[in-house]
């Protein structure tokens, strides 16, 4: 393939793409290492500032180098584009929180190091992927007891006494379990689906009117999960059960291909809804807010009203890096994020986005496809991509008021080292998967 | 240079090295989708043929090359003609579509088998599949020459 179409005719994208058709990530890593070097530049002219800004942008080019280099080299075969949109897409994130709040900038530059270290240990080194499945109930235990750690020893850097305690924290170091829990459920679902993937075939196959999903089958993952939805509700984290909950009824679709499963899931996301919305102070400020959240604009509304209010402002262009004011948003550097762009980058910088998380999403679905081999492989490529895209779509559409508002990061692009490092992982899975593993 | 200029070109730059960086990533998928839209083709079964197993015809009758449409019945003008009282006059085809052969019933009495169930929907076959009708059963062999013909 690669040989036979060089004698065609070249258009214009062959210089970006290459000759061999794997795409050029020079180039791109080169554009958007321009389109940074602009961000950061704007707001060192902006604003009275320090050697921080530059070492942020040191640290994101040999980080990009440095693993698009180690990468070509150790896993020839890896899909490239994936590693381009995560750099760009954490490049801008470094961008937003120099702009937005530069006091957690070195932090935040100092977790993209460790993040990109581990997902290149993932993606180099095979035995990952046998670990994630031969150890999978140890490692499902050890994030399990983190989590539970949580509510005895919970803590929240911000040091607010009502704030939801869902940090580990050593000294200086805070650590959010429960970011690694996704990484660490979704590998557990997939690992037993797969085992199961031929009890489901079989007996989906039989009778037309019999289910293939049997308690019996599903049952020990219901348990896991119902195990960490307890966990996370009584920690009010209710924006990663959500994300659990749909990315769990996601995968038995896949691997069951009964369409009646996400008929009846999204009847009990409302169920749930209703029911959360009795019980939790929280949800019911959520909902009530999302419906109409201008009466109490200066009050409980204040922060949804401001990130609408920051999209306005944006425009078509955006107001430019440094000149517009997303800091009426409160906490805009982690939830907020993508208001913030909104706002600085205007609609543009919301199309890049939006398409980067498309490509994102289109890829790791193309790898999970290809593996026809092993089915492991294909849902685990499968069930990674959803949850990095249900989780953009979730707060994308939670700060533009389409869906109630549910905090959760954006990945790659919040604040937020245990979010970044856990997508960091979900990447470095993805492209082994993407580079064939056996 | 006096600093609004300044941040006016760094604008600039931001917007302009946003569009390309969007315009080379589209220019890559478009690439990469025109790669795998070749792929198929590459992969394509275009050949086969039928090979009836029971009951035992005369050898003349006991192969048929597939070709892109392949009809299955009774009455004369069929490609492949059934001697059975349990077949229907038109009872069933074998079509290719985008490289992938497919079994479809054409209202048949008594129905058409895949691998001894009743088909209920027109269905995709993969080599080595067998089709029933009445008592006749046909096996497929996919991406193979036909060494006969």
């Amino acid at each position: 393939m690669t040989r036979t179409d060089v004698s065609n005719p070249v258009p214009l994208h062959r210089a970006i793409v290459g000759s061999r058709g794997r795409g050029n990530v020079w180039v791109l890593l080169l554009l958007a290492g321009l389109f940074i070097f602009a961000g950061m530049a704007s707001i060192a002219l902006t604003r009275p500032t320090d050697a921080q800004l530059w070492a942020g942008f040191a640290v994101w080019i040999i980080s990009a180098l440095g693993a698009a280099t180690l990468l070509k080299w150790r896993l020839p075969s890896h899909d490239p584009l994936l590693l381009v949109l995560s750099m760009f897409l954490s490049g801008w994130g470094l961008v937003a929180i120099e702009r937005l709040a530069p006091a957690f900038a070195d932090r935040q530059a100092l977790w993209l190091v460790i993040s990109v270290l581990t997902m290149l240990g993932i993606a180099v080194f095979p035995q990952v992927l046998r670990w994630l499945r031969g150890y999978r109930y140890s490692l499902l235990a050890a994030a399990l007891l983190l989590l539970a750690a949580t509510i005895v020893l919970g803590r929240n850097p911000s040091g607010f006494e009502f704030a939801p305690r869902l940090w580990l924290g050593i000294g200086a170091f805070y650590f959010q379990p429960s970011e690694i829990m996704k990484v660490i459920l979704v590998a557990f679902m997939v690992s037993y689906l797969a085992e199961q993937s031929a009890t489901f075939r079989a007996s989906s196959d039989g009778s037309a009117g019999a289910t293939g999903l049997s308690l019996r089958l599903i049952g020990p993952i219901v348990m896991m999960w119902l195990l960490s939805m307890v966990i996370l509700v009584w920690q009010r984290d209710l924006g990663t059960a959500m994300l659990f909950f749909i990315v769990f009824l996601l995968l038995l679709y896949l691997s069951s291909g009964d369409p009646r499963l996400l008929l009846s899931g999204a009847l009990l996301i409302v169920a749930a809804g209703v029911v959360a919305y009795q019980l939790f102070d929280v949800v019911q400020l959520r909902v009530d807010i999302w419906f109409n959240p201008w009466p109490e604009a200066d009050g409980r509304a204040y922060q949804i009203v401001q990130s609408l209010m920051a999209f306005a402002a944006g425009g078509i262009a955006g107001t430019g890096v440094g000149l517009g004011a997303p800091g009426y948003i409160p906490v805009v550097h982690s939830d907020f994020i993508f208001s913030a762009i909104a706002e600085e980058w205007g609609l543009l910088g919301v199309i890049a986005i939006l398409s980067s998380f498309g490509v994102l999403a289109w890829r790791g679905m193309a790898i999970a496809l290809k593996h026809t081999g092993s089915v492991f492989h294909r849902l685990l490529a499968a069930g990674l991509t959803m949850t990095l895209l249900v989780q953009a779509l979730m707060i994308m559409a939670g700060v533009l008021k389409l869906l109630p508002l549910t905090g959760v990061t954006l990945p790659f692009i919040s604040y937020g080292g245990s979010s970044l490092f856990a997508c960091h992982i979900m990447l470095g899975l993805l492209l082994r998967l993407s580079a064939g593993a056996r | 240079m006096n600093i609004e200029v300044t941040i006016f070109l760094l604008r600039l730059l931001a917007g302009l090295s946003l569009l390309a960086f969007l315009l080379a990533l589209f220019a890559v998928i478009w690439r990469n989708a025109g790669a795998a839209d070749q792929q198929p083709a590459a992969a394509k079964i275009t050949h086969g043929y039928l090979v009836c197993e029971q009951p035992p015809v005369a050898d003349a009758d006991r192969r048929c090359s597939l070709r892109p449409i392949v009809t299955m019945g009774r009455a004369d003008g069929n490609t492949v003609v059934i001697r059975d009282d349990f077949a229907s006059a038109n009872h069933a085809r074998i079509v290719l579509e985008q490289g992938k052969w497919w079994l479809e019933d054409r209202q048949s009495r008594n129905g058409t088998q895949l691998n001894g169930e009743t088909i209920t929907r027109r269905t995709i076959l993969t080599d080595g599949d067998e089709i029933g009708i009445g008592k006749y059963r046909y096996r497929l062999h996919l991406n193979r020459e036909d060494l006969a013909l």
